[in-house]
């Protein structure tokens, strides 16, 4: 089990002169810190427009000074919207490669196509082609990071042959992820040999099924890069405390201010009737696993709050249905202060990763 | 936290009243649904909802019109004008104007759903290249809205909010949450085309159209439902819904 860190970068109304930046650098102390405690890696989305719950429309650059301030942890971008309105795939591949070289080969790359009208309508976008674009993108990029020149004539885009530099230091190249939040996207990845994603919290079972289905498939997949990434990662919400109580309570709210601002936004599918977004991707279920039915502690089922021994147990379910990777949010629109978060990772490195023999504790 | 709404409704005029929240549920069979939405200009937003309900992000305005035909309160067609919102974290749509062309059914609506009615006669038109809803007021049209170029879509990719209606209850003013249930056979996606939108006339001349989303029709059974919450208006709706007993 490896642990990492996610950021959607909320930053909380007024918007005062500083406000944005006082949550950046609060994210980066936090990075600085997850690195030296031995965390894996630390992901950033790429989101635009949404108010309030996501501040982070350039992830490259937020990755970037999370690189230069750290040694070991890994740099996900992700996900990277494989839609040609939000991203031009020349663009992808070579900002992907300058950042695997300044982080010195630290870099993940995820995947997908943004799941709200608020963005989709704002780019021009048209929902019935993401999931279309996103095939073309996870097939083109890998061939652009490998080939010498490389032209492409397809559906989404297409470009005369040209040298795309620099190219990634990691060899063969980076490893690719696709966002999981729509039903069948799990075999989307599987066929296509790229790591699972998940932005989901909580819910065992349906997770459990998930992965089996992902385990299954992907054994026979076509790769579309010249690696396959047989993993699966998921996302929480991590606050740990001495004290089990205050370290719900206060998980609970991180919880519960995450899903309320994620629900203001126009999902694609409440929007525009298509095919293409056949649920609300990630809304609902944040709102029903933020609430859902408690476990003994009385704590909703699969959230990683409270003190060590019961993130343990929680993070011991997890590994036992197949999960590879948890990447925590560790706030929401600063609703926990920045030292209750810093304690919260120290005491989760000290306590509960130590439980966990693949993860490597360093400071 | 998100903003929330600071619609004054005391100063709103033809609030429905609801002598009684229960009601027995009521199936539309095969009605016509016509359903566009557009995004609005955001500087008026808050002043559009109550104080218990967020707006969305963007805002927006829907024009929802039903062609209801053998009902068993008869014969009728409704428009709904709805603002996008949130209560809590439920998307809902607040019903800002509502016409009906039948007084029976008019009556019915109000007293068992809170749904207001407004001066204006509604019309909704299928063609094959277009499905029109219009209502005109004193020989003036105040709303032309269309699909055109109709595509075959599934019926399970059409969604509806439920609607949240200011009514005057027993309680004093609440907001009725409506949660139609649709069985839908037949359904179409096209360009929407709001060709007109008097503002002014439907309740705020405030409210620009700025940028066109989608447009639906159906061909969908409609159940009306016994009603289960209704909502404060002053208060977040988190705080202030209340089930009907």
């Amino acid at each position: 089990m490896k642990f990492g860190i996610f950021y959607e970068i909320s930053v909380p109304r007024p918007w005062t002169p500083g406000a944005e930046k006082q949550v950046y650098d609060n994210c980066l102390e936090q990075v600085r810190l997850a690195d030296e405690l031995g965390f894996d890696q630390v992901w950033c989305v790429e989101h635009h427009f949404l108010e309030e719950y996501s501040h982070s429309p350039a992830p490259e650059l937020f990755l970037t000074a999370c690189a230069m301030v750290t040694e070991r942890i890994r740099v996900g971008h992700g996900i990277i919207v494989c839609v040609p309105e939000f991203n031009h795939i020349i663009k992808v591949a070579e900002r992907t490669a300058v950042l695997d070289i300044l982080s010195g080969g630290r870099l993940e790359v995820g995947t997908g196509r943004s799941a709200t009208w608020t963005e989709l309508g704002g780019f021009g976008a048209d929902p019935d082609e993401t999931k279309k674009t996103w095939d073309e993108y996870v097939r083109v990029l890998p061939k652009m990071w490998t080939n010498e020149r490389f032209g492409y004539d397809g559906r989404a885009f297409s470009f005369p042959e040209r040298a795309i530099i620099p190219k990634p230091v990691q060899t063969p190249h980076p490893p690719m992820w696709v966002a999981v939040t729509s039903p069948g996207t799990e075999i989307d990845a599987a066929d296509r040999g790229l790591g699972s994603l998940g932005l989901t919290f909580g819910g065992f079972a349906e997770q459990e099924k998930k992965i089996a289905e992902y385990r299954r498939r992907i054994q026979l997949c076509d790769p579309v890069g010249e690696v396959v990434n047989e993993q699966v990662n998921t996302v929480n919400f991590l606050f740990c405390h001495e004290d089990v109580k205050y370290g719900g309570e206060v998980g609970q709210r991180l919880a519960g201010t995450f899903s309320y601002m994620a629900a203001q936004l126009l999902a694609a599918r409440e929007a525009y009737p298509s095919r293409s977004y056949p649920s609300l991707g990630l809304l609902p279920q944040l709102r029903q696993e933020a609430a859902g039915p408690g476990d003994p502690s009385g704590l909703p089922e699969g959230l990683a709050i409270g003190d060590p021994a019961r993130i343990i147990e929680v993070v011991k379910r997890w590994e036992s249905v197949g999960v590879d990777r948890i990447n925590f949010l560790l706030n929401a629109a600063e609703t926990v202060p920045q030292q209750e978060v810093l304690d919260s990772l120290r005491l989760f490195a000290a306590e509960v990763m130590p439980a966990f023999a693949t993860t490597e504790k360093v400071a | 936290m998100p903003l929330f709404g600071s619609l004054d409704t005391g100063g709103i005029a033809g609030v429905p009243v609801m002598a009684d929240l229960h009601t027995d549920p009521l199936t539309i069979e095969r009605a016509d649904s016509l359903h566009l939405l557009h995004e609005i200009e955001s500087a008026p937003m808050l002043d559009l909802i109550p104080p218990a309900l967020h707006p969305t992000v963007p805002p927006t305005v829907s024009v929802w019109g039903w062609r209801c035909q053998g009902t068993e309160i008869g014969d009728f067609t409704v428009v709904q004008v709805r603002i996008g919102c949130r209560a809590g974290v439920r998307p809902r749509g607040y019903l800002l104007a509502c016409y009906v062309d039948d007084d029976a059914a008019a009556d019915a609506l109000s007293a068992r759903w809170g749904f207001r009615r407004d001066p204006g006669t509604p019309k909704l038109e299928t063609m094959h290249h277009q499905t029109v809803v219009t209502v005109e007021r004193e020989g003036t049209t105040i709303i032309d809205a269309a699909l055109e170029s109709p595509e075959s879509i599934s019926g399970g990719d059409v969604q509806y909010v439920a609607g949240m209606h200011l009514a005057e209850t027993p309680s004093g003013p609440r907001l009725v949450q409506v949660d139609p249930e649709f069985t839908f056979h037949r359904a179409d996606r096209g360009k929407p085309r709001l060709h007109v939108f008097d503002a002014a006339a439907v309740g705020d001349e405030r409210i620009v159209p700025s940028w066109p989303v989608s447009s639906s029709f159906a061909i969908t059974d409609i159940t009306l439902p016994a009603l289960r919450y209704v909502c404060r208006v002053d208060v977040p709706a988190m705080a202030g819904t209340e089930p009907v007993r």
